[in-house]
């Protein structure tokens, strides 16, 4: 069966043939002499440094990158949509509330369940949620997670009025944000703008809001039950998750650090300028989650020369200024809508708490994207000097602007998470290997 | 030397076995071969380290001897970090040379081994600085310049380099990332480091001989830088993209084959390939594989029925295996072709093109894909020939099993099969359909000829090819390294 050796022409003809241009190296050509050429392993190494010795030129270099799919798009647009639907129903909720539980209870409960929700929504999503079998992760991990639900159940509990009120609040957002992964979202939207219909129609209050929460619960156990079957795809590190929940936490105490935005004081305000915010923030949002897919696509072709240094108009910084463009658009678009329709409102009409607002989804933005990164640090930081800022500048200066407070803290928050995030940006190469494929 | 204590005054000389996505985790030739030299030399105290890809939690497919243990597992490409080390309070700094020295030693055609034994073993020293170093940006710029150093190497065998653009250079940086952290996993206290390939699996034991002077034996099973290769000459990946995957093979391979105190390839042609890449030919002592034949040998059935036993793969040329089915049956309207295996994970469109050049040939129940077999010498023993049409083998347990079963095997002279067949079987160049097509029909009208052949077969695989010769082989080879006289004796 010994093939006779193959002239240094007659090997670079077989190698071109079988590969469809010249080899890389010597030991390509040896592999494929021998195993599509036949040719012996002694007489393939004799004869692939022929090969090689007329080459001069490179492979010409692919110019494409084909990402994979990171899917889950259209689970980000479900879970804004039922976002922005729980919050309108909250502002629907907040009247009757308020008369029934009475203002004070009802903004402490508020106070309570906005960070506990962001923690929990932020922890979930790090160690969960950002899986594609994220659900099924969630069900493998069942025992911790009704050890935490009890570790925060229990101590709500024992704080009345105000305590049970806020865990029903929890139950009812983080539930909304399950199911909304799960493809339930719309589902879940109807069943609080239902809630807001009974309580307009006179329901009482509490006893409605348990048979909600009571729903939501029932609806993520069978859809957390009823998720993907198991892929053995492994949660987020545990570490990583409690630190986006404490990120979570921090963002959600700037926005209840401010006393005078009235949490449930000002019956649906100011849970209706928080629209505005929200909506720009998801549009935002969406458009970022393209950030893993298409840096390496506009890296592509960059010459080894210039990769590790800073690149002009670099595919990382246009995607995060697309992203703020739409975030800011549509905020100041939605928010003139929502003063023009102030008279309905009953208060909505003060500009300075939409541009809290816009704040604070300034600096959600950015602190979102240094803990997506993996600089968890700098993300802890920017949301903890924001929140002490608006803390500070609460007790120091008596401001009667509403949402002063929550300009200084967000607007000091956002530009220390910028400023790192401006230099890092520059230099989409490094962004990539460092940040985005080492995790 | 750092060795394993002792148990209670005896001592059992311990041995780790590093695996790379095979043992105990998926089934195929490596593990097996792993199953049966760990539960048939229970003289030896076994660790086990396997390697796998992270993402997912890896199932035990096979259940360790009683002597046998996990020392641990390696998830690479997971999230999960090592835990950081502090010293006086103080945390280590970080190696912002790091990911350039290992460029340079890994992916460089010329490299300085002592220089990248030393980056390695400052993983295992500092596991916890590996991501703040991986993440510096003082690291990744001279990691660029490390690169773009190598770029211009100019190594005459090497070739000219493509042109690397910033994506290629930002995966290789990731890839080396996950050589640093695999080096950085620690080693239990063994008196031996058995490797079970050259790339990957190594790295940990690399580090150990390094620090501990523990003696490393490689077996290599198929050559790792050949496989990569292949594998890279198959791909239609960007240039970028193969040059980095297989020149990180090749710097994986060297590195081991320069601190390897021992190679026992499963088969001459691997040792040639050894040899040819720089191996000390007195450090390899071939060790083939085994298996357990019965005592007799039954008849072939005289049905006309060609035998195929592989996974569904490119590597199997399944393709030309087609082709050659619709020549033969061309010549013997009667033949019967039959492959059993399913397709390799990842392969599953190859499958569906065979599938596809199936019906286009119009073989009809000619050529039947017949799944997964849990009794693969049945299969064969219901064969009249059969026959393997791979483009790469190192020694194939299908070909020793048809051997066993006293069947004529038709090949393609790859790897060892030219050396397993000698005098007993038919062995053609790879991708000739022609040669191979006249070989099993020949062997088909010829059913004389054709058992004489397998009865030869059969008397080769006794005398060469048992079990017990391999684990009496690896028993002797073990216990030298050891130090362990009387298991050498």
């Amino acid at each position: 069966m010994r093939r006779a050796r193959a002239g240094g022409a007659e090997a670079d003809g077989i190698v071109r043939a079988r590969l469809g241009r010249p080899a890389q190296d010597v030991l390509e050509a040896v592999v494929v002499l021998e195993a599509w050429g036949g040719i012996p392993t002694h007489d393939a190494f004799g004869v692939s440094a022929e090969v090689l010795a007329g080459r001069r030129e490179p492979d010409a270099p692919a110019r494409r990158w084909a990402p994979p799919d990171p899917g889950g798009r259209e689970s980000v647009v479900a879970e804004g949509i039922a976002l922005l639907m729980a919050i309108l129903a909250v502002a629907a909720w907040a009247g009757p509330l308020s008369r029934e539980l009475g203002a004070a209870a009802l903004a402490r409960a508020l106070q309570i369940a906005l960070p506990l929700t962001l923690a929990l929504q932020w922890t979930l999503r790090s160690r969960y949620l950002s899986r594609r079998a994220g659900l099924r992760c969630l069900l493998e991990d069942r025992t911790s997670l009704i050890f935490l639900a009890t570790a925060i159940g229990i101590p709500l509990s024992l704080l009345p009025p105000f305590g049970p009120v806020a865990g029903i609040f929890v139950v009812i957002w983080v539930g909304g944000t399950l199911l909304s992964r799960r493809g339930w979202g719309l589902g879940y939207g109807t069943l609080v703008v239902g809630e807001a219909w009974a309580l307009g129609a006179g329901a009482p209050a509490m006893a409605s809001l348990v048979v909600v929460a009571g729903a939501t619960t029932l609806a993520v156990l069978v859809a957390i039950a009823t998720s993907e079957a198991s892929t053995g795809e492994q949660p987020g590190r545990l570490a990583r998750a409690l630190a986006a929940g404490l990120i979570g936490a921090l963002l959600g105490g700037v926005l209840i650090g401010d006393a005078t935005l009235g949490w449930g004081v000002h019956g649906a305000f100011p849970a209706l300028a928080l629209v505005p915010s929200v909506a720009g923030s998801l549009w935002g949002g969406f458009h970022l989650w393209q950030f893993h897919a298409e840096i390496p696509r506009g890296l592509r072709g960059v010459p080894l020369a210039q990769a590790g240094g800073p690149i002009a108009r670099g595919p990382a910084a246009r995607i995060v200024l697309g992203a703020l463009a739409r975030l800011l658009g549509v905020t100041l678009v939605l928010s003139l809508g929502v003063i023009a329709a102030g008279h309905w409102t009953r208060g909505t009409d003060r500009p300075s708490l939409f541009v809290a607002f816009g704040c604070a989804a300034l600096v959600c933005l950015f602190v979102s994207l240094h803990e997506s990164l993996g600089y968890l640090r700098w993300a802890l930081f920017s949301a903890a000097a924001g929140l002490a800022v608006e803390l500070a500048a609460q007790r120091l200066f008596a401001v009667s602007v509403p949402g002063a407070a929550l300009i200084a803290g967000a607007s000091v928050g956002a530009a220390l998470a910028l400023a790192p995030l401006t230099r890092r940006l520059r230099s989409p190469g490094r962004v990539l290997a460092t940040a985005l494929w080492i995790r | 030397m750092r060795r394993a204590p002792r148990r209670g005054g005896q001592r059992s000389p311990t041995i780790l076995l590093t695996t790379e996505a095979t043992y105990p985790h998926a089934v195929g030739g490596v593990s097996s071969w792993c199953h049966l030299v760990v539960g048939g030399l229970p003289e030896f105290t076994w660790r086990i380290l396997p390697i796998h890809a992270g993402g997912r939690r890896p199932r035990q497919l096979f259940e360790l001897a009683p002597h046998a243990s996990l020392a641990g597992q390696i998830t690479v490409w997971c999230e999960h970090l090592p835990r950081r080390q502090r010293v006086r309070g103080l945390r280590h700094g970080a190696r912002p040379d790091l990911p350039a020295e290992l460029v340079r030693g890994l992916i460089a055609w010329e490299s300085d081994q002592d220089a990248l034994i030393e980056a390695l073993t400052w993983c295992r020293r500092r596991p916890g600085e590996l991501r703040p170093t991986f993440r510096s940006i003082d690291a990744w710029r001279r990691f660029v310049a490390a690169l773009r150093d190598v770029v211009d190497e100019g190594h005459p065998d090497a070739g000219p380099v493509p042109e690397l653009d910033a994506v290629d250079a930002a995966n290789l940086y990731q890839q080396l990332y996950w050589v640093a952290r695999v080096a950085a996993t620690a080693t239990p206290p063994v008196d031996l480091l058995h490797v079970t390939a050259a790339g990957w699996a190594a790295l940990p034991a690399l580090v150990h001989k390094h620090l501990y002077g523990t003696p490393l034996l490689l077996t290599e099973h198929g050559v790792y830088v050949r496989e990569a290769y292949l594998a890279s000459a198959r791909s239609t990946a960007p240039a970028g993209e193969r040059f980095v995957t297989s020149r990180l093979a090749r710097g994986l391979t060297m590195a081991t084959y320069a601190r390897t105190d021992m190679i026992a390839p499963v088969t001459e042609a691997n040792a040639r390939w050894e040899v040819k890449l720089g191996v000390d030919p007195s450090t390899i002592r071939v060790i083939h594989n085994g298996i357990d034949p019965p005592e007799d040998c039954t008849p072939p059935p005289g049905e006309l029925k060609v035998v195929s036993v592989g996974r569904i793969d490119p590597l199997k040329d399944v393709q030309t295996m087609l082709h050659v089915a619709a020549e033969v049956l061309r010549r013997v309207p009667g033949a019967r072709f039959e492959y059993w295996g399913p397709p390799t994970r990842g392969q599953e469109p190859y499958a569906r093109a065979c599938e596809d050049l199936r019906k286009r040939l119009e073989l009809g129940d000619g050529f039947r894909f017949m799944g997964t077999t849990p009794k693969p010498t049945e299969v064969v023993r219901a064969a009249d020939v059969v026959l393997m049409t791979s483009i790469s083998e190192g020694l194939p347990m299908s070909i020793l099993e048809a051997m066993a079963e006293a069947r004529p095997v038709v090949a393609t002279g790859v790897g060892g099969v030219p050396d397993v067949l000698r005098g007993c079987g038919v062995v053609v160049p790879s991708g000739d359909v022609a040669g191979l097509a006249t070989a099993v029909a020949t062997l088909l009208r010829n059913p004389d000829f054709a058992a004489r052949l397998g009865r030869r077969a059969f008397g080769r695989v006794h005398e060469r090819y048992t079990q017990r010769r391999c684990l009496a082989r690896y028993r002797e080879l073990l216990g030298e390294l050891t130090g362990d006289a009387a298991v050498a004796a």
